[in-house]
């Protein structure tokens, strides 16, 4: 098991009231197996999993992509720039 | 502040006010014949609720990465001479600029496509978030319409 850093902004960070979470998860975990984990642990992600990105490395990454220890994990609901 | 410029291109996050001289000056080439500026700004109205600012939040080493990406976009689709990205975080109140994409080419045409292309994505790609801030004090996340593409393997 490690233990994985997720960044959050936005609506996220309001809502938990924390710049970023904490998570275990097995070793060669997915982005989509962490985006599930994360809406199971945190009901109030729950509505934007089919929305929200994980952001691996400042990269969109594929559902599909496995997840080291020490990548940089961010929460990336729909953006509202410019 | 983080900021980035080469002669060709300049991406620019920035909590000061968006300076567009700078870029018009930093857009102008011998090449180009054509200089496409769009400005973003904060309205006041929105369907009868009254804006008094709005303030930017932004996962800034992503969003600059992300600028980057859609101007690599972009050259490859049109001959650009010059481009620009310039985004406000923080409090932007009402009137002022919160984004200026700017795009220079040899004919009109390929400026407005191309300028018209890059706000479009910006909107969809940049983790960049904005909180409108209502009179009565009611403050709201502004959440996007769709997901942004996931384009990392």
């Amino acid at each position: 098991m490690s233990s994985f850093q997720v960044q959050l902004y936005s609506v996220l960070r309001s809502k938990l009231a924390a710049a970023s979470v904490n998570l275990e998860a097995h070793d060669g975990v997915t982005t989509g197996e962490l985006l599930d984990a994360l809406c199971d642990h945190y009901p109030v992600m729950a509505p934007y999993r089919n929305i929200m990105r994980l952001a691996v490395n400042q990269e969109y990454a594929l559902e599909s992509r496995i997840i080291h220890a020490g990548d940089e994990l961010a929460l990336i609901t729909p953006v509202s720039g410019g | 502040m983080v900021a980035e410029k080469s002669n060709k291109r300049w991406v620019l996050l920035s909590k000061a006010r968006l300076d567009v001289t700078a870029a018009y000056q930093f857009l102008q080439a011998p090449t180009a014949g054509g200089i496409a500026l769009f400005i973003g700004t904060t309205r006041q109205w929105t369907d009868g609720h009254e804006t008094t600012l709005l303030m930017y939040e932004g996962y800034e080493p992503m969003a600059q990465k992300e600028m980057h990406r859609l101007l690599d976009v972009a050259m490859t689709r049109w001959p650009i001479h010059r481009a620009c990205i310039l985004h406000r975080l923080g409090e932007v109140p009402v009137t002022e600029a919160s984004v200026l994409v700017g795009v220079a080419t040899a004919h009109r045409p390929e400026a407005f496509e191309a300028c018209r292309f890059l706000i479009d994505r910006l909107k969809v790609q940049v983790p960049i978030w904005k909180q409108e801030h209502l009179t009565h004090g009611q403050v709201n996340w502004i959440e996007g319409n769709e997901p942004p593409e996931t384009t990392a393997t």
